[in-house]
């Protein structure tokens, strides 16, 4: 293995390029105009959803002073998002969600008040909630534990229920904060299999393949030369989306934007194998589109970029697990979401360099079948 | 030798036997199907024979230490079409591991010959036929090689260019360049040192254009292949 001639595939890849216009919009492009579309479509402007309120709660007096943290909390809750109806009974309120006629209800026990005030049991709220979508869910429960902890503040205690949710989403992650490693390693993932994957079916069609393979160009020095191209292309593409993400979205990055590049880059890697493997399968460039969907949907579906893994039915998980940019999704998460560094995303990018590893082998011994 | 490559029931190249003297051109001619491209790809480590053995720079092929010495030229095209003309030649330059100047150099020379100077910035998509070929011929000849596989160079290149190929191909046996190639055009093969008359996988008849012709008592290369088929059929 000669490094200068790696060099040279991977100087040809960026000269190809260089000349074609379309190629690199596609790669820069695309993926902004998915941000767009799913950042008007799912930003979490999340508007009127039906919530019910059951406020049992009697109030206390302190100091001779009657108060009620509930009637604040309720005054706090986010008007625009929450379209609010006041019911007496707890149980109704339940059969309402379970109907789906509301998507929460918010429950306000008899004594919360005298309990959080004098401390004597931890308040609590019951908050009924239907998660089937956790689009709508999740800005829901973060404006209700936002009213609540303001409220909490302002008497200085803490607040009486946390809720769940809100430690893995970040403070004030917005679905966008959470959809952007996901688009990050989706488009890395589908654009770096999509165009080698036409490339490669394109080199063996037209005979390129046959006269490198004629010169002293060996087939693991195409495969590493492709591999830096595409490692350095998918690390371009996301420091591109990610200043956009910053800049006009408003993304939040926690952590460390280096460790994101070095995992986009590993998953373009594995993605260029895998494009080149599944050359090998394609007679003619047509029949490369036929493996499209075979393609996009495991990763759309299973990696989860717009559902957490979490969702997916436990018997179609261990699917998950099969697929790199579930790895690389999860990795790029951690890191930008919860500020994670390499010793807590070690395992994802062990699976990751252990498939790019497996990949690049298969792919070198794919150029290698001669008849 | 006795090389044999079998595509599932299709028997490409049967029982061969060819030997290719160094500094000489040898001409392997035949109709199309014949198996000649099948021969040159075995010979630049692109196929593994079915059986037999075939030797090239005494090394039994495949076997790819002696590809840089060799400069293949396939039928198709084949060419990065996205690439400018000068940066496909650097490229397969780079790959050959010239130092630059080495590459900048033969570049401008190859340029020359194949009379492409005014189209060296020029996207290889947007060339004609013609012009594709003449870039193939010039990216087999970047690196020197001492031993050359020409399959078909000559198909869709017009008379004059074509007489010009042939005179650079004497031009390079005459630095001592071996030159191996095929083509189905009878009269050119008049210029090769030694022809091979191919068929079915098969030689039929081999020696120089003006032993052929006397065998047969024929005046042209064509009526010899005529002569030698039917010879074949009948024996
Ligand atoms: N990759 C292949 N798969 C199956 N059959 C092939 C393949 N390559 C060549 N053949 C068959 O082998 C025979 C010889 O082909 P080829 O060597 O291309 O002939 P020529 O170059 O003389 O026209 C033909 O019958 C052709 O159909
Ligand atoms: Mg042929």
């Amino acid at each position: 293995m000669k490094i200068y001639r790696c060099l040279a595939v991977t100087k040809r890849v960026f000269r190809d390029l260089k000349n074609d216009r379309r190629t690199p919009a596609l790669m820069f492009l695309a993926p902004l105009f998915a941000m767009f579309v799913f950042g008007v479509a799912f930003s979490g402007d999340v508007k009127d959803v039906p919530v019910i309120v059951v406020n049992a709660d009697e109030g206390s007096t302190a100091q001779g002073v009657w108060i009620s943290l509930s009637e604040e909390i309720i005054s706090q809750l986010d008007r625009q998002m929450l379209d609010i109806t006041t019911l007496k009974s707890a149980d109704e309120a339940r059969n309402d969600v379970e109907h789906g006629r509301a998507l929460a209800a918010i429950v306000f026990p008899e004594h919360f008040t005298q309990e959080v005030i004098t401390a004597s049991f931890p308040g609590e709220i019951q908050v009924i909630i239907d998660r089937s979508n956790p689009n709508v869910a999740n800005p829901v429960l973060k404006s209700i534990t936002a009213a609540m902890t303001g409220t909490m503040q302002e008497i200085g205690q803490e607040a009486p229920i946390t809720i769940h949710e809100d430690s893995i989403f970040g403070k004030n992650a917005s679905f966008m904060d959470y959809f952007f490693p996901g688009i990050l390693s989706f488009v890395a993932y589908l654009l770096t299999i999509l165009l080698t994957l036409i490339t490669f079916v394109g080199e063996r069609v037209s005979g390129t393949l046959d006269r490198l393979l004629a010169t002293p160009l060996r087939e693991s020095e195409i495969v590493t030369g492709y591999a830096l191209a595409f490692g350095l292309l998918g690390t371009l593409q996301s420091a591109f989306l990610l200043t956009v993400g910053v800049l006009v979205f408003k993304v939040t990055v926690v952590g460390n934007v280096a460790v994101a590049f070095v995992v986009i880059a590993l998953l373009a890697v594995v993605s260029q194998s895998l494009g080149i493997l599944l050359s090998g399968l394609a007679k003619r460039e047509v029949q490369a589109i036929q493996f499209f969907p075979f393609v996009v949907l495991p990763a759309f579906l299973l990696s989860g970029i717009f559902w957490p893994i979490e969702a997916i039915p436990s018997w179609l998980r261990p699917a998950s697990y099969m697929i790199p940019p579930t790895y690389a999704v999860d990795a790029c998460r951690d890191v930008m979401l919860r500020g994670w560094g390499l010793e807590k995303i070690w395992i994802d990018i062990v699976a990751l360099v252990g498939f790019a590893s497996l990949f690049l082998m298969i792919a070198v011994l794919s150029l290698r079948r001669r008849d | 030798m006795q090389l044999v490559k079998k595509f599932g029931t299709v028997t490409a190249v049967d029982r061969l036997d060819l030997t290719v003297s160094e500094g000489e051109i040898y001409g392997l001619l035949g109709p199309n199907g014949a198996g000649k491209t099948t021969i040159i790809r075995i010979l630049s480590s692109l196929l593994v024979p079915t059986s037999g053995e075939a030797y090239v720079l005494e090394r039994r092929v495949p076997d790819k230490s002696i590809a840089s010495n060799i400069g293949y030229m396939p039928q198709e095209t084949a060419l990065d079409t996205g690439l400018k003309v000068t940066e496909l030649l650097e490229f397969y330059g780079e790959i050959f591991g010239l130092p630059r100047s080495a590459i900048i150099e033969k570049e401008n020379e190859l340029l020359r010959f194949v009379d492409l100077e005014a189209w060296k910035n020029t996207l290889i998509a947007h060339l004609s036929g013609g012009m594709k070929h003449r870039v193939s011929l010039a990216c087999a000849l970047i690196h020197d090689p001492c031993l050359l596989f020409l399959d078909e160079p000559t198909v869709g290149v017009d008379p004059e260019l074509r007489l010009a190929f042939w005179d650079h191909f004497h031009a390079l046996k005459d630095t001592g360049t071996t030159i191996l190639i095929t083509t189905h055009y009878m009269d050119e093969a008049r210029r090769c040192d030694k022809i091979g008359f191919i068929r079915r996988g098969r030689i039929i008849a081999e020696g120089s254009p003006t032993e052929l012709l006397e065998k047969t008592e024929t005046t042209s290369l064509e009526d010899a292949f005529v002569e030698f088929s039917r010879q074949e059929v009948t024996p």
